[in-house]
């Protein structure tokens, strides 16, 4: 058995090795998302800077400026300069450098994901199992047709049927991120209110403003459940079909002959095993989600990565369209990280190394 | 004799796609007090689903259809019967693994891949021997050198466990984050015993194999502590379901003869069920011969070996591998019938080299020929 101390050792070499291959991905995804905005042209490209079509005649002088007529290898060079700096380049949709937007919209992201994630693993994992215990029965049909229309359904259908309903009907929980009034309270009162995360729901606790906290939830519930309904959908069944295999395993009557009751034999036997698959979705539907649904995003009106990107891309934003390819692949490669560190804690067959 | 566990007329279908297959067609057998029966036959005749029928451990979509299974219990001396069919589901979850425990052929697959074998073990302590756990650990709490935190509540706790188990305070506890580990000093307690009863069984270093995991076993290991799985609280019967089959030979061995000095220590009977002749004539007193879910045959061991009466035991017995044998290997002609569409009246007589015109209309009773030796067969009917 291994002592605490060098599992922690493990551990850290494990997760230092890990993150130095970050290093090699983003190499690779900058060369990519280069070398597809290199394919524009030169001419494309100092368009990119030009507003209004008496510009138009500076362009010779733009390509020189940035050096856009020179070979690709050295342009290359200069982008992975500027990125190592931390320039990203300059965002026209919101008007200003890329890295301050950014941070500017990651917050309002992370606060819908801070809900949504602990939700739908949650929600989806006690559902597919108890679809999976109760396979064939009034309980399994109606999850499995629930999750059809959930995940078959369009997000933004969704969304948009939510809203009509809770919204358009009752009259419930609106759009946008706050009320008006707590709105120009907030500007009203910039000494009441410090910013310190960028997050309402959190900015709202530690301020002491709970009023805040409170109408900043009641704005989240609309697009959580929505975000949520979705990628439950997809775990559900997928923890569903992970259980049913795993309830016809052998060891499930080693179990039973030995007279464990059919709780403990479920939650502690089967479950544990059923997981091993259903993290890695988890982990993948949960990276995805911290791109923001565009859709939820956009209806909702909340201004965070997703609707930013979305933007950009309408606008052929290059700068931002490049940056959100580097930060996925770090979200991913992070939470593969994450994830390959939790089968080693669930799965004692898989060792880190 | 005392009889110890009896199953009357079992009938297990199960209900697949292709149609409803009759796994077992009443199948009567009877172990004694004292004795080792072995139950014989062919891949697929029925020997797991007559024991798991017996433990009522037949998973979905097979169903015990009708028949008897009576445990033997000794209450004060007098013997009392219970039909395990009737029970209860807890009733069951109480004896299964007290009364009756079982073996299983695939040890890589019968143990779970993400438990250490400690905790496995362990299990069936916590669940048949809950008394003297929470007395133990209470021993354990009382003694002078005792270092718990909250030595107090969990005295009061566990003191509680001890007059009832089921009280509403422990189902609430189970349910809590963190708190549901209220049972800590318990389960140390039925691990230290799991390791007890795995050093039992030969393997050293049972400290060290206990927290380790099935697949840094190896097989006749793991075989080992599924066995100390069903031995951890001495039942009166121990099924062994091919316990031996997927072994190699000298760790086949091994393992009969360490079921061989378990059943004069520790357990009264032993029901074997194996597809080699060989292990029955070596280990077993009664033998009870099975074809495509019934039983055909049963008889001492001696007695069966010496003069086989049934076509298909004599069959069986014929194409067994001889030392000085020359010449191409007997075999049973045809092939095992399917149990969805079982042939009429006797399930052999298609194969059968003694066919008579009864014998596909009427199904033959088993009738005892002999002292202790009985055959299902028109042969030996009324002549």
């Amino acid at each position: 058995m291994l002592s605490t101390h060098k599992l922690v050792n493990i551990l850290q070499a494990y997760i230092i090795r890990r993150l130095f291959f970050l290093f090699f991905v983003i190499f690779g995804v900058s060369l990519l998302v280069f070398t597809i905005q290199y394919s524009y042209g030169p001419d494309r490209r100092a368009m990119l800077y030009v507003d209004s079509p008496q510009q138009a005649k500076d362009i010779p002088e733009l390509k020189k400026k940035y050096g856009l007529n020179d070979p690709y290898p050295v342009q290359y060079v200069r982008y992975l300069k500027e990125i190592a700096m931390g320039n990203f380049g300059y965002s026209i949709v919101a008007a200003r450098p890329v890295w301050d937007a950014f941070l500017h919209y990651l917050p309002i992201t992370i606060e819908l994901n801070l809900f949504v994630v602990p939700l739908f693993i949650i929600i989806g994992i006690w559902l597919g199992k108890q679809a999976g215990i109760k396979r064939n029965t009034t309980y399994d049909h109606v999850t499995r047709i629930l999750a059809i229309i959930g995940w078959s359904l369009p997000t933004f259908l969704f969304a948009l049927i939510l809203l009509m309903i809770f919204y358009g009907k009752f009259g419930l929980f609106e759009p946008a991120m706050l009320s008006a009034n707590i709105e120009a309270f907030i500007l009203d009162n910039p000494d009441k209110y410090i910013k310190y995360t960028g997050m309402y729901t959190i900015d709202g606790i530690l301020n002491g403003e709970f009023g805040i906290t409170w109408d900043a939830i009641k704005h989240l519930f609309l697009p959580v459940l929505t975000q949520v309904i979705v990628i439950v959908a997809i775990l559900m069944r997928v923890m569903r079909s992970s259980m049913v295999e795993e309830i016809s395993k052998d060891y499930v009557i080693t179990a039973q002959a030995k007279g464990v009751d059919s709780k403990t034999i479920f939650n502690k036997h089967v479950k544990r095993n059923a997981l091993i698959p259903v993290i890695t979705i988890a982990g993948q539907l949960a990276a995805l989600s911290m791109e923001g649904s565009i859709a939820v995003e956009m209806i909702f009106n909340r201004h965070g990565i997703g609707n930013w990107l979305a933007h950009a891309a309408l606008k052929l934003d290059t700068s931002v369209i490049m940056f959100m390819c580097l930060f996925m692949a770090v979200i991913f490669v992070v939470t593969n990280l994450i994830i390959d560190l939790l089968y080693a804690y669930i799965d004692p067959r898989i060792r880190l190394t | 004799m005392k009889k110890i566990i009896e199953t009357e007329n079992l009938r297990t279908n199960f209900y697949t796609y292709e149609g409803v297959v009759k796994a077992l067609n009443d199948v009567c057998i009877t172990v004694n007090h004292g004795e080792t029966f072995g139950l014989v036959g062919e891949s697929g005749c029925g020997k797991s689903v007559t024991v798991r029928s017996m433990m009522r451990i037949i998973q979905s979509p097979g169903k015990v259809e009708s028949g008897k299974v009576l445990l033997f219990l000794d209450e004060n001396g007098e013997q009392e019967a219970v039909d395990l069919l009737q029970q209860s589901e807890s009733y069951m979850q109480s004896c299964c693994g007290d009364q009756i425990s079982m073996i299983f052929q695939e040890p890589n697959a019968a143990l779970n891949p993400i438990m250490s074998i400690g905790e496995q073990v362990a299990e069936s302590f916590l669940f048949h021997r809950k008394k003297s756990l929470s007395e133990a650990s209470l021993e354990r709490l009382n003694a002078q050198d005792c270092k718990v935190p909250f030595k107090g509540i969990f005295k009061n706790l566990y003191k509680k466990y001890h007059e009832d188990e089921n009280a509403f305070v422990f189902k609430l506890l189970s349910h809590i984050p963190l708190l549901n580990r209220w049972d800590f000093l318990i389960r140390q307690e039925a691990f230290k015993r799991a390791v007890e009863i795995i050093s039992k069984l030969g393997i050293p270093h049972a400290e060290d194999i206990a927290v380790q995991f099935p697949h840094n076993l190896s097989g006749g290991m793991k075989q080992r502590i599924v066995i100390a799985i069903a031995l951890a609280c001495s039942p009166m019967l121990l099924i062994a379901d091919e316990a031996t089959s997927n072994l190699d030979v000298t760790i086949q061995a091994q393992i009969l003869e360490l079921l061989k000095d378990l059943k004069k220590k520790h357990i009264s009977s032993i029901l074997l069920i194996t597809h080699d002749l060989g292990v029955v004539a070596e280990t077993c007193d009664r033998v009870g011969v099975m074809y495509a879910g019934s039983l055909c045959e049963v008889a001492e061991s001696r007695e069966l070996f010496g003069n086989p009466s049934h076509p298909y035991t004599k069959a069986l017995l014929e194409s067994v591998p001889k030392f000085h044998q020359e010449g191409a290997l007997k075999t049973i002609e045809g092939n095992v019938p399917n149990l969805v569409t079982p042939p009429a009246g006797c399930r052999f007589h298609p194969r059968c080299k003694h066919r008579m015109d009864i014998c596909d209309k009427e199904v033959p009773n088993l009738l005892e020929i002999g002292k202790n030796h009985s055959v299902a067969c028109h042969l030996f009917g009324d002549k």
